[in-house]
C-alpha cells in the first residue's frame, strides 16, 4: 500500500550505504550537539563577574559613590535601607590588572573589564547585610571601606568608624585563620577610601590612617577586657581564646595596618572626593586605579 | 505650601525630586532612620496603627511606599500649615509614577531615571489639588476675578519644564466674555481716548451701564456703580437717544457747559470720567463695537477651540485635557480600589476531584518553592508563629506587631526554590527579630568611662566622673546588678563610688554596705580598682543625695583635697558613680514624677532600667512608663528623645528559652538591651549576643 510504502522507502534509504545518507548522518551528528548546547546555555551568563563591596558608617558617601561609578555623575542620595548592586565598568583611562603585560604603546582597543559594585547600608541596625556578604562565598575581589574624612575629626565619628572597621577587619582575619581547609581562602584587599576631601574640616589621608590605627588599638583593648557574650558556648569549636579575637599582632601595644598583612589582608588608605565643590568634578581616579589593580 | 516632593529607592538613591524651597538633607535622612529603620513610635502613644506623618524641626513629612519595586514617596511641608490634600497627592503621584516608569522599574539594579518625563504630570497634579488657599505668591494671579493663569507666568525658579504652550493673547476676549459679562474692554472701542485708559482688568465703563442695568451677576464694581450714578444724575436718562448723549458729551468736551462735579456714595469726587466714559459718539453701539472688534480680532488669528484643548474647572483654571482626564479619573476612584489584588479564581462548586487536585498541587508547590504568597497562604503559619512567640513570653502587643510586619513584608513575594512557606516565614521572622534586637550603636562602657574621666580637650574640658544610675520596679534585682556592674568596673581598674539612693526601703543601705565590703575585698585581691559607699541614711530626698555624691566624687568638697591614686583624671576622687534608686511601681505617678527631678539634679551619663526576664505583659507598660519620665530641662527626653540608655534584663538563668521579655521591652521603647544578668554571683553579667537570643526564640 502507498501508506506503508513511503516509510518503508525512507527507512531503506536511510540504512543503505548511499552517499547522501552518509552525508545527512554526518551533518546531523555534528550539528545536533552544537544546537543542543546553544539551546541549553542560551540564558546562562558568560562568566561570574567579580564583586567589589562598599562598606562604611552611615553618611560616608557609599551610595553616592555607587551612583558615580555606575552612571558617571553622582546623584542625590539619602540613608540606605537595603543593599544595592550596580554593574560598573572601568573607565578607559584606568589600566586594569589584565593590562600589566601589555606595552604602554599598545593601541589596540580593548574592552575594559566590568564588575559588580555592591552598596550596603551603614546604619547600625542594618550592618548584618554587609557582614553576611563578607562571609558568604562570592567572587569578592575587594572591599572599599568608605570613611567621611570630616566626621573622623570629631571624637564620636572617629569612634564609630573605628569600631566598624575593627569588626570588619576582625571578620576578615577570622576568615583567614579559621578556615577549615588547608588551602587559604582567597585574600580580599581592603581600600580605606577617605571621602569628602573637599570639605574644609576634612583630614588628609595620612592623618586619617594614623587616627584610625590609634582608635582601633583602643577598641581592641576594650573588647578584650569587656564582658563575655551571652552567646558563649554556642559554637562547638572550642571557646574563642583571647588570641583569636585580637586584631593584628597579639599582645602588641599599637596597631598598624601592616600587621594585617600576615593574615592576607592588604590595607591601603587613599583620599578623594565623590562630589566636587560647585562645578568641579570629584577626584576618584586613584580609587579606580586601585579597583583596576585588584580586579 | 508644599516644600518638596521626593521619590527615592529603598537603597537611598533619589530618582526624582521637586523642591519648592530648600530642604535640608537631614530631614529626609532622619525620616528614613527613625521611621523606616528604627521604627520609633513614641510620638504616637497608640502603636496599633502605623504612623502616617513625621515631624522634624519645623517640617512635617508624609509618605507612602511601593514595596514591590522598593520605592518611597515623600512629601515635605511646613508644620504650621495643615495641608489636607497631601495624602491624595502622594497616592496619585505613586500610581502615575509607577505607570510612567513601569519598564525601567522592572529592570534590576536601577540607579537612574530620566526625571523630565514626570515633571509635567506632577505640575498638573499639584495645580489640580492645590486648592488655591495655599497658592504661592510667586504665581501672578492677581489679574482680576477671572483667574486666568497662563502657565508661562507660573514658573517658579526651580521649574525648568514649560509644559503647556502659553495661549496666545488674542483669545483672551473669548475667555473674558463668559466670566465677566459686565466687563467692557476699552481697547475694543473705536473711540477710546487714550489718556486715562483704565486697565483691562478694570471691568466697567459707564457705557456699559446699558449692560449693567440689565445683567447683573452681582459683580457691579465701583466704577459701574459710579457710572450708573453719574448717568442717573444727568438730565438725560440712559435710554435716550444717542444724539442727546452725544450732544451732551460734546458739550462737556468743548467746555461751554460747566463741568459737573460728580460725587459718589463714598464721598469722593468722581473726576475726569466724562471723556473716558463716553463712547456714544462713535455711532456704533458699544455692544456692536465690541462684537465687531471681537470678530475682527478673531478673524486675524485662527480660532482656538478651548473645549478641545481642555476643560475649565469651576475656579476658572484651564487645564489641558489629556493629563486632566487621567488625573481626575484617578482622583475619582481611589487607587487602593484599583490596586486590589485579583482574587484567585476559586472553583464555584468544589468537587472532590478539584479539591484533591488543588491540594496536591499546592502541596507540591509548597515543597518546590517559587510560590507567590497570598494572605490566605500566610494566615495559618502566621497564627502558629504568633502562638509560638506568645509561648516564649513575648508580650501580645509585640507579637502582633512583629507578625503584622512580617506579613506585610512577605505578601506577594515569591518563595525561593525548594523552600516551604513555613521556612520562608521562619527566615523572615528571624530577620525581623534580629533587626529589633540589634542596637543602632553598640555600647562600649569601658570606652565611654575612659573618655569621660580623662578628657582634657573639647567642649567638656574638665574631666568629670561617669555617672550611671539604675532604675526599675520593686524587686527586679537593681542592687544585685549594680554590684555586678561594679565588679566588672573594678576588674578594669576604675575607682567606683556606690551611692545609696534608695532612702526608703528598710535595709537598702545595709545591703549595699555588704556588697561594697565584699567587692573591696575582691578588689584587694586583684584588679587594681577601689570601691566605697556613699550614704546619707534613710528618709532623705534621693535627688539631693545623688547630687551631693556626684559633687563628692568630682572632688569638689573642701575637706578632701588630695586626689586618690589609680587610673583616671587628675583631681577626681572617683571615676564612676553608681547610683542605686528605690524600686517604684510604674503606675504610681508620684513616685515616677520624682525620677524627672532626679535626672535633672544628678545628670547621669547612663540610665539603665532593670527588668526581670520573668515578667510577662507588664514589661511593656513598665518600660514605657519609665522611659517617658526622663525629661531634661527643656522638656525633651534625654538620649535623643528615647529616654533611657539601656535595659538590663535580670534573672535570665531562670527562664531558659523563654527570653521573650527582651523583645517586648525593646519593642515598647526602642531602647536596646545592654546587659543580661545570669545568676546571683558577681561575675554573672553578660552582654547581649543577638544571634543567641534569636536562636533561643525561634527554637
Amino acid at each position: 500500500m502507498a501508506g506503508s510504502d513511503t516509510p518503508n522507502d525512507w527507512l531503506t534509504w536511510a540504512f543503505s550505504p548511499t552517499i547522501s545518507a552518509i552525508l545527512v548522518t554526518l551533518v546531523v551528528s555534528l550539528c545536533l550537539p552544537v544546537l543542543i548546547h546553544y539551546y541549553l546555555y542560551r540564558k546562562a551568563s558568560a562568566k561570574v563577574l567579580p564583586t567589589v563591596l562598599l562598606i562604611g558608617p552611615s553618611g560616608a558617601g557609599k551610595t553616592t559613590l555607587l551612583t558615580l561609578f555606575a552612571n558617571g555623575t553622582p546623584s542625590a542620595t539619602h540613608t540606605s535601607q537595603e543593599p544595592q548592586t550596580a554593574l560598573c565598568q572601568l573607565p578607559s583611562t584606568t589600566s586594569s590588572h589584565e593590562d600589566r603585560y601589555r606595552s604602554e604603546h599598545d593601541t589596540s582597543s580593548r574592552s575594559q573589564p566590568k564588575f559588580l559594585l555592591v552598596d550596603t547600608p551603614g546604619h547600625g541596625k542594618l550592618r548584618h547585610h554587609a557582614l553576611s556578604s563578607l562571609t558568604s562565598p562570592t567572587a569578592l575581589k575587594g572591599l572599599v571601606f568608605v570613611v567621611d574624612s570630616a566626621a573622623v575629626s570629631s571624637a564620636a565619628g572617629l569612634t564609630e568608624t573605628a569600631e566598624y572597621l575593627h569588626d570588619v577587619l576582625l571578620l576578615l582575619q577570622k576568615r583567614h585563620t579559621q578556615s577549615k581547609t588547608s588551602r587559604d581562602p582567597q585574600a580580599i584587599p581592603v581600600l580605606i577610601a577617605a571621602n569628602k576631601q573637599d570639605v574644609f574640616t576634612s583630614l588628609p589621608a595620612s592623618l586619617v590612617k594614623s587616627k584610625l590605627e590609634q582608635e582601633i588599638a583602643k577598641a581592641r583593648q576594650t573588647r578584650s577586657k569587656g564582658l563575655l557574650d551571652s552567646g558563649i558556648g554556642m559554637e562547638d569549636d572550642g571557646g574563642d581564646d583571647e588570641e583569636s579575637n585580637w586584631l593584628g599582632q597579639y599582645g602588641a601595644k599599637e596597631f598598624k595596618f601592616a600587621q594585617m598583612e600576615e593574615h592576607g589582608v592588604e590595607v591601603k588608605v587613599i583620599g578623594g572626593n565623590v562630589r566636587g565643590e560647585g562645578e568641579e568634578k570629584g577626584r576618584v581616579e586613584e580609587w579606580w586605579a586601585w579597583i583596576g589593580e585588584n580586579l | 505650601m508644599l516644600d518638596g516632593v521626593e521619590i527615592l529607592t529603598t537603597s537611598g538613591i533619589v530618582l526624582w525630586r521637586r523642591h519648592y524651597a530648600p530642604i535640608p538633607r537631614s530631614v529626609v535622612n532622619s525620616l528614613v532612620a527613625d521611621v523606616f529603620i528604627e521604627d520609633r513610635r513614641l510620638q504616637t502613644g497608640d502603636t496599633q496603627q502605623p504612623p502616617t506623618s513625621y515631624r522634624k524641626d519645623k517640617y512635617t513629612l508624609k509618605w507612602t511606599r511601593a514595596k514591590d519595586v522598593g520605592l518611597v514617596f515623600v512629601a515635605v511641608y511646613q508644620s504650621l500649615l495643615h495641608l489636607s490634600w497631601v495624602d491624595t497627592l502622594l497616592t496619585a503621584v505613586k500610581t502615575l509614577f509607577l505607570k510612567e516608569y513601569a519598564p525601567e522599574l522592572a529592570k534590576p539594579h536601577l540607579t537612574k531615571l530620566d526625571p523630565a518625563r514626570f515633571d509635567p504630570t506632577f505640575d498638573a497634579l499639584v495645580r489640580k489639588l492645590d486648592t488655591g488657599s495655599t497658592r504661592r505668591p510667586s504665581v501672578p494671579d492677581s489679574e482680576g476675578p477671572g483667574e486666568l493663569t497662563p502657565p508661562s507666568s507660573s514658573a517658579s525658579a526651580t521649574e525648568e519644564a514649560v509644559d503647556e504652550p502659553p495661549p496666545p493673547p488674542p483669545p483672551q476676549p473669548l475667555f473674558r466674555k463668559p466670566t465677566a459679562p459686565a466687563s467692557q474692554r476699552d481697547d475694543t472701542s473705536t473711540d477710546a481716548t487714550p489718556v486715562p485708559t483704565p486697565d483691562t482688568s478694570r471691568p466697567s465703563t459707564p457705557a456699559s451701564h446699558l449692560l449693567t442695568a440689565k445683567s447683573g451677576p452681582g459683580k457691579a464694581s465701583r466704577r459701574a456703580r459710579k457710572a450708573q450714578q453719574s448717568f442717573g444724575n444727568s438730565s438725560a436718562p440712559a435710554s435716550s437717544g444717542d444724539e442727546s448723549a452725544t450732544g451732551r458729551a460734546q458739550a462737556g468736551k468743548t467746555g461751554t457747559a460747566k463741568a459737573k462735579r460728580r460725587w459718589d456714595a463714598d464721598g469722593f469726587a468722581v473726576e475726569g470720567e466724562e471723556e473716558v466714559l463716553d463712547y456714544s459718539t462713535a455711532g456704533a453701539t458699544p455692544s456692536q463695537a465690541d462684537n465687531a472688534a471681537g470678530q475682527r480680532e478673531a478673524a486675524d488669528v485662527p480660532a482656538v477651540d478651548s473645549a478641545q484643548m481642555g476643560t475649565r474647572t469651576p475656579k476658572g483654571h484651564f487645564i489641558l485635557k489629556d493629563l486632566d482626564d487621567d488625573i481626575s479619573a484617578l482622583l475619582a476612584n481611589p487607587p487602593h480600589q484599583q490596586n486590589h489584588p485579583p482574587t484567585q479564581t476559586t472553583p464555584s462548586d468544589p468537587t472532590l476531584l478539584t479539591t484533591a487536585t488543588t491540594k496536591l498541587t499546592s502541596l507540591f508547590q509548597n515543597i518546590l518553592g517559587n510560590k507567590s504568597l497570598t494572605a490566605t497562604d500566610l494566615r495559618l503559619p502566621l497564627a502558629q508563629m504568633r502562638t509560638h512567640l506568645l509561648a516564649k513570653n513575648v508580650a501580645r502587643e509585640a507579637a502582633d506587631r512583629l507578625c503584622a510586619a512580617v506579613e506585610e513584608d512577605l505578601l506577594n513575594r515569591k518563595t525561593a526554590s525548594f523552600t516551604t512557606v513555613d521556612a520562608t516565614l521562619r527566615q523572615a521572622m528571624s530577620s525581623a527579630l534580629t533587626k529589633i534586637l540589634t542596637p543602632s550603636s553598640s555600647l562600649d562602657l569601658l570606652r565611654d568611662v575612659t573618655a569621660t574621666t580623662t578628657t582634657t580637650t573639647g567642649a567638656g574640658a574638665r574631666p568629670r566622673p561617669y555617672v550611671i544610675s539604675i532604675v526599675g520596679v520593686n524587686g527586679v534585682g537593681k542592687s544585685t546588678n549594680l554590684s555586678k556592674l561594679a565588679y566588672f568596673l573594678l576588674q578594669n581598674g576604675f575607682r567606683v563610688l556606690v551611692v545609696a539612693g534608695d532612702t526608703f526601703r528598710a535595709g537598702a543601705v545595709e545591703q549595699l554596705r555588704v556588697h561594697v565590703g565584699n567587692l573591696s575585698a575582691l578588689a584587694r585581691r586583684g584588679g587594681g580598682g577601689s570601691i566605697s559607699l556613699f550614704e546619707r541614711g534613710y528618709g532623705k530626698d534621693a535627688a539631693a543625695v545623688a547630687r551631693e555624691a556626684v559633687g563628692f566624687a568630682a572632688g569638689g568638697t573642701t575637706t578632701t583635697a588630695n586626689a586618690g591614686g589609680g587610673a583616671g583624671g587628675v583631681g577626681l576622687l572617683f571615676d564612676v558613680v553608681l547610683i542605686d534608686t528605690a524600686g517604684r511601681r510604674h503606675n504610681d505617678a508620684r513616685l515616677m514624677g520624682s525620677l524627672a527631678k532626679f535626672s535633672q539634679w544628678a545628670h547621669p551619663d547612663k540610665v539603665f532600667m532593670v527588668g526581670e526576664a520573668l515578667v510577662g505583659t507588664d514589661s511593656v507598660a513598665q518600660a514605657r512608663n519609665f522611659a517617658k519620665e526622663f525629661v531634661d530641662g527643656t522638656g525633651r527626653l534625654r538620649n535623643n528623645g528615647i529616654g533611657m540608655d539601656g535595659f538590663i534584663i535580670s534573672k535570665c538563668d531562670t527562664v531558659g528559652d523563654m527570653v521573650g521579655t527582651l523583645v517586648s521591652m525593646v519593642h515598647a521603647t526602642g531602647i536596646p538591651v545592654v546587659f543580661l544578668g545570669v545568676g546571683q554571683h558577681y561575675g554573672d553579667l553578660r552582654g547581649l549576643n543577638v544571634g543567641w537570643a534569636v536562636e533561643r526564640l525561634m527554637r
